[in-house]
């Protein structure tokens, strides 16, 4: 039997670095789960059937099975629960696992909490353990960090469609420029200020053509999301819930290198698709989406999205993955700032990893709330000013992002 | 008895282990495997909060297994692929089964590739991981070698960062040997001899401006 999937509300910690966030993960998803409750007054945690936990690295955790502890902490004993781990792909991929529970009949009220503590070692170390999901056998020492394999598919890219280091430099700007509406994005309650193309370009090189203020922040942060059937969702929250219209998940190769002349693709997309430069599981996984949710024209059907800004750069690519634009438009596509916060389809209001920020395991999950929170009519509520609410959004877009591309999920979301 | 018979019964089904008898370990001196330890604290000035240190240290065994091939080729300095009997499909990074699922994972044949390679990509870093800061800038590159259809990462020298070209035709040197760990940071990418590099232009004065701080930052590292 199966049954239309909600979403009927959800809260992040703040995001942030260091010890001025929340100091202890199941101290944040508490808070996650009790702001959520002020929002959604009649939701109660009996009434939960499943909880999944999102997160990426016990590297960064120092705990085996930390998920153990929130679930405890929450006074869940009894209820099933299980992690789900795919890389910078796991809130999205804890979020397609929820919406199969309730799309399957099986289960009504699931709770997602993810979370990631980043700053349990120096950033240096910490990209090293990032890297660690490469295959380490061949490409963990040799360069060896996600933003030099970034780097060298954006690259090549770039030349191939004709986009420049300005270009990908208005993606940074907009998004940390969003975020400075955001009291919870990690570029708010840090950085906190203004940037222009300038300083994204004079910024430090990380690995060419990504300058520091081109890459999204290494963080600590917790969030819950609560996803269930349509009954539910007309009891406890009537006025204020969304659907999950399409769901897709798709893989890539894991190393970057592999996708020349891969079979898998040739098969699919015909030969020399997706080469080193495009994100073919994106392409898929928005494919399966569009089709579940009835999408034909994805640039005028889509209102604004919340995509996996790891690097402007990414978002670029995934703005032509997603079909938002082609080889011979992409580079007006941006330059236009058609996603914008005044542009026709924003992109990341809320900040996205560049500017809320990266906390591996909550980011798919922080972005699916942002989403939620347009379509439900709560950006005032939630953002300082009504400067990065989506006028009348009817739907979104969300999508999460893994390895060098390896995992890719995406999201239609619609108001109800 | 019975357990005698067992342990003999089973040891019978199963291949014996490799004798391994080349070893070698060149961990640095202050390298200690300690286990997990809590190695010290700190306490906020008003006694609110304390962050604990922990400290593990790990050794981990990669057991290559069926890729023995090509880490102990490393040693030797060759380069070893894969290579499908069927499809005739090659590799480096190699697969022991072809990935070409009308080959039903076939078993593939090792065969040793050129010292010769070719820039699909490539990037400068000028950042990376804990271990590889003082080695910035780095120039990596994505290049295809030999018949392989897939490119393999690693690092380019011999030239200048703001030199790199797409296409640029390689050779694969090897460190020293009794440099050599098994690991692809026995060998890195050089231009071929015959290479020169193109004249100064707009986007290599960019790239030089940008590794420029890096060289100075490097400088500074202890």
């Amino acid at each position: 039997m199966s049954q239309k999937v909600c979403i009927i509300g959800g809260a992040t910690t703040p995001f942030d670095y260091g010890a001025t966030g929340f100091e202890s993960i199941e101290g944040g998803a508490a808070e996650c789960v009790k702001e959520t409750q002020q929002d959604v007054p009649e939701f109660s945690l009996r009434d939960l059937d499943l909880m999944i936990y999102s997160h990426f690295s016990v590297h960064f955790g120092h705990q085996l099975a930390p998920e153990w502890i929130i679930h405890d902490h929450l006074g869940l004993v009894g209820l099933p629960h299980y992690r789900v781990e795919n890389g910078g792909n796991t809130g999205g991929s804890a979020l397609y696992a929820a919406a199969l529970a309730v799309m399957s009949g099986h289960h009504n009220v699931v709770g997602v909490v993810g979370w990631e503590t980043m700053d349990s070692v120096s950033q240096s170390q910490g990209s090293e353990f990032i890297a660690m999901a490469s295959d380490i056998r061949y490409e963990l020492m040799v360069g060896g960090i996600y933003p030099i394999y970034y780097a060298a598919m954006a690259n090549k890219w770039m030349k191939d469609n004709k986009v420049t280091e300005e270009d990908v430099a208005l993606i940074a700007a907009k998004n940390k420029n969003n975020a400075m509406d955001n009291p919870k994005a990690q570029w708010y309650r840090n950085d906190h200020k203004y940037i222009t193309v300038d300083d994204v370009m004079n910024s430090r090189l990380i690995s060419y053509p990504i300058k520091k203020l081109d890459c999204c922040l290494m963080s600590r942060g917790v969030a819950f999301l609560l996803v269930c059937s349509e009954d539910y969702a007309k009891k406890v929250n009537p006025d204020h819930y969304v659907t999950i219209d399409g769901v897709g998940l798709s893989s890539c190769t894991i190393r970057a290198g592999d996708r020349l002349n891969n079979p898998g693709w040739n098969e699919r997309y015909g030969p020399g698709y997706p080469e080193m430069t495009e994100f073919a599981a994106c392409r898929n996984s928005a494919e399966q989406a569009y089709k579940m949710a009835d999408i034909k024209d994805p640039p005028k059907d889509i209102d604004f999205g919340e995509i996996h800004d790891a690097f402007s750069t990414s978002e670029a690519q995934i703005y032509k993955a997603l079909g938002l634009a082609n080889e011979n438009t992409i580079a007006k596509f941006i330059r236009d700032e058609r996603t914008s916060m005044y542009g026709d389809i924003p992109m990341n209001p809320g900040g996205g990893l560049l500017g809320y920020g990266h906390p591996v395991g909550a980011t798919g999950i922080m972005s699916t709330i942002e989403c939620y929170y347009q379509l439900a009519g709560m950006i005032p509520k939630k953002h300082l000013s009504k400067k990065t609410e989506v006028p009348d959004p009817q739907c979104g877009i969300v999508n999460s992002h893994a390895g060098t591309g390896t995992s890719i999920s995406n999201f239609i979301l619609r108001r109800k | 008895m019975m357990k005698s018979f067992l342990v003999t019964k089973n040891k019978d089904k199963f291949a014996d282990p490799p004798k391994f008898n080349e070893r070698k370990d060149y961990r640095p001196a202050d390298v200690k495997e300690t286990g997990l330890s809590f190695v010290g604290h700190e306490i906020s000035e008003d006694r609110t909060v304390i962050n604990q240190f922990l400290h593990y240290d790990q050794l981990y065994t990669i057991r290559h297994g069926w890729n023995s091939r090509f880490f102990i080729g490393l040693l030797d300095g060759k380069i070893m692929g894969t290579r499908c009997p069927k499809c005739g499909d090659s590799w480096v990074p190699v697969r022991t089964h072809c990935w070409n699922l009308n080959c039903k994972l076939q078993k593939t044949e090792w065969v040793e590739m050129p010292l010769t390679a070719k820039v699909h990509t490539w990037t400068i870093a000028g950042w990376s991981g804990r271990s590889s800061l003082k080695r910035l800038p780095i120039i990596l590159v994505y290049a295809s070698i030999g018949t392989s259809k897939v490119a393999m990462a690693n690092e380019l020298h011999g030239i200048n960062p703001w030199d790199v070209e797409f296409g640029m035709p390689l050779k694969i040197v090897f460190k020293p040997k009794e440099q050599r760990v098994g690991a692809v940071i026995d060998f890195h990418f050089e231009p071929v001899d015959f290479w020169k590099p193109s004249p100064m232009n707009e986007e290599k004065q960019r790239i030089k401006d940008l590794v420029t701080p890096v060289y100075e930052w490097v400088k500074t590292l202890k």
